[in-house]
């Protein structure tokens, strides 16, 4: 990580830490609505001016950001968690039972995720999920949707690194199952995981912002950027800065895990990962390659 | 070859199979709900226990799963998907009257990403680190990050509200499909258009484009005729896949400009909570998704002979 550009890190930083400190950095409460001041432009007071019900459009973003950011960290981390330890249970156990979970992951992965999810949430608006709000449903929908991609790059890790001798080696001297995956094979898996996941923050934002587009996320009270976009397109004639502003934000966010995404790719990254990496394992090899034509000139 | 394409075919089949089952169970995870439903559209809300029992009776809703499962899909294999909760019309009636507005969509949408996709992955190929590609490689990254609805949003506001060129709502002719089109070729295009940019990169290093520069020919016929045929395959292969995500797109593009496709009844499905109606969307996804990965499969084993030996396990 000597050469890594670090300076990549800052924007996806800068939402994470207005999302921590986002009731710090909120000038009003984003539910307050003031009849007085209804879709007014920017001023002293609101600084992004108001929305159709005088809410202050600024601290309303962000406290969009605090409602991505957190559901995004539940969806990621769970999803991580559970494919995590389904694919390398898969991979370490092999024969039948491996055979049965990859049928399993390949099977939730015939749809694209954010299908399954949308689908999951028409599931849980049925009588047996009163129980769960709806910020809820979304995070447990969208976990339910997200893990099998995680699963299916463990597994892979770990069949790739059970082949290596020195695994034998550790076999041979008397480590236990348990010893040899914590020590030796779990390492390798979360080394790989955790940077896919960094790169995925960002389409995890893009569709926890598209199911609330669609009315399927978020209930309103709380602020959310798809949402308040939704919001925004029945004013978008007369006001269209309503949809403009949560818009930017929101691309601000993609692009920035982006960019976090292809430095991390960029670098070296494990081998044996196949689908969506291996494009990326091709970008860094371009990487290298116009790196040394710069040198050599 | 023959034995490897049916193989592949066969596995495709034993995936719809599998994953129909799979959102079967999941749509029909909220027992009850069907019949409830049903009864409370016929009869408002004095619908009683006797009438949502008989309801549930009468569609055989009180078997068991398995016995459920089996009997939706031989209807479905004859085209019978039921009867739609929300509309009350068979769901075969709704599917013909909108799939052709959401293939209408995905196949403009789809020859706008291919085009763009080739014309930018060949630009940046020809520019090779110069302003034309780092612009580009700029305009690919915030292509492949912004919101389809965003995009929309944005261009009703400028060639809809400012330029008055085009209608916000709806569509009547080809003008204004442009709109909808774009949206939801932004995206994939974007992606594509890095595929073609490194994979020619890649291939432009090889032996042979390196004999291809010796033999006197210009960097265009290099580019063009040596190095372009080689990235047909992992393009094929990344197109196939963001074709299948166009779906997505669909689905808000539908919802943004008011289309009357698959995407949006999708929608309108889930919140009317149209089980029946949710389950047939559904199948039909399956459906698209696995065919069209399997003809893209098919395709890259035609084109590259070394995929048609059978992998070792």
């Amino acid at each position: 990580m000597k050469n890594w550009p670090w300076a990549i890190l800052a924007p996806a930083l800068l939402f994470v830490l207005i999302g921590l400190f986002a009731p710090l950095i909120m000038t009003h409460d984003p539910g307050a609505q003031d009849y007085g001041a209804l879709l007014t432009g920017p001023s002293g007071a609101h600084w992004l001016g108001t929305d159709y019900l005088g809410r202050d459009m600024f601290s309303r973003i962000v406290g969009g950001a605090r409602t991505s950011l957190v559901a995004m960290a539940f969806v990621l981390l769970a999803a991580l968690a559970i494919g995590v330890v389904i694919g390398s249970f898969a991979g370490y156990v092999g024969g039948k039972t491996e055979l049965v979970m990859i049928s399993v992951i390949d099977i939730v992965l015939a749809l694209p995720s954010l299908i399954i999810a949308l689908a999951l949430m028409g599931v849980f608006s049925g009588d047996n999920f009163t129980w769960m709000s709806d910020y809820w449903k979304m995070i447990v929908a969208l976990t339910m949707a997200w893990w099998a991609n995680y699963a299916r790059m463990s597994r892979a890790v770990v069949v790739a690194e059970l082949q290596q001798p020195y695994i034998e080696a550790a076999r041979v001297m008397g480590a236990s199952h348990l010893w040899i995956f914590t020590r030796h094979i779990l390492p390798h898996v979360l080394g790989l995981v955790v940077v896919y996941a960094s790169a995925d923050a960002g389409a995890l934002v893009l569709a926890i912002a598209t199911l609330s587009f669609l009315g399927l996320g978020v209930a309103p009270p709380t602020p959310e950027w798809g949402q308040m976009l939704v919001d925004g397109m029945s004013y978008i004639e007369e006001y269209p800065s309503l949809v403009v502003i949560p818009g930017l934000a929101l691309t601000a966010v993609v692009v920035s895990f982006n960019l976090l995404g292809e430095a991390f790719a960029l670098q070296k990254v494990p081998r044996a990962v196949r689908g969506r990496f291996l494009t990326r394992k091709k970008v860094a090899r371009a990487a290298e390659e116009s790196a040394r034509k710069e040198v050599e000139a | 070859m023959q034995r490897m394409f049916m193989r592949r075919t066969g596995l495709a089949l034993l995936l719809m199979l599998a994953a129909t089952a799979l959102t079967f169970w999941l749509v029909t995870a909220a027992p009850g709900n069907v019949a409830a439903l049903i009864a409370e559209r016929a009869a408002g809300a004095g619908a009683d226990g006797a009438m949502i029992q008989k309801i549930a009776d009468d569609l055989g809703l009180n078997d068991p799963l398995p016995v459920r499962y089996v009997r939706w899909l031989g209807d479905a294999l004859t085209g019978d998907f039921g009867v739609s909760i929300r509309t009350g019309k068979p769901m075969a009636e709704e599917f013909s009257a909108r799939i052709p507005m959401t293939l209408t969509l995905l196949a403009g949408g789809g020859v706008l990403a291919l085009t763009l996709s080739l014309v930018m992955g060949i630009a940046g190929a020809a520019s090779n680190g110069g302003v034309v590609d780092r612009a580009l490689h700029g305009m690919a990254l915030v292509g492949a990050s912004t919101p389809n609805f965003f995009v929309a949003a944005l261009l009703v506001i400028v060639f809809s509200v400012w330029l008055g060129w085009v209608p916000t709502f709806g569509v009547s002719g080809f003008t204004s499909w442009l709109m909808p089109w774009f949206t939801i070729a932004l995206f994939p295009a974007s992606v594509l258009a890095r595929v073609v940019r490194v994979n020619l990169q890649d291939t432009m290093s090889r032996p042979f484009a390196t004999t291809g520069f010796a033999k006197g020919l210009t960097r265009r016929a290099v580019l063009l005729r040596e190095a372009l045929p080689n990235i047909a395959i992992p393009y094929m292969t990344t197109f196939g896949a963001q074709f299948t995500l166009m779906i997505i797109g669909a689905i808000v593009v539908e919802r943004v400009f008011g289309l009357a496709g698959v995407g949006s009844f999708f929608i309108e499905a889930i919140r009317f909570r149209d089980f029946i109606g949710m389950q047939a969307i559904l199948t039909l996804f399956v459906v698209f998704f696995v065919s069209v990965n399997l003809f893209v499969d098919l395709l890259a084993m035609l084109a590259d002979p070394r995929l048609r030996r059978p992998r070792k396990a």
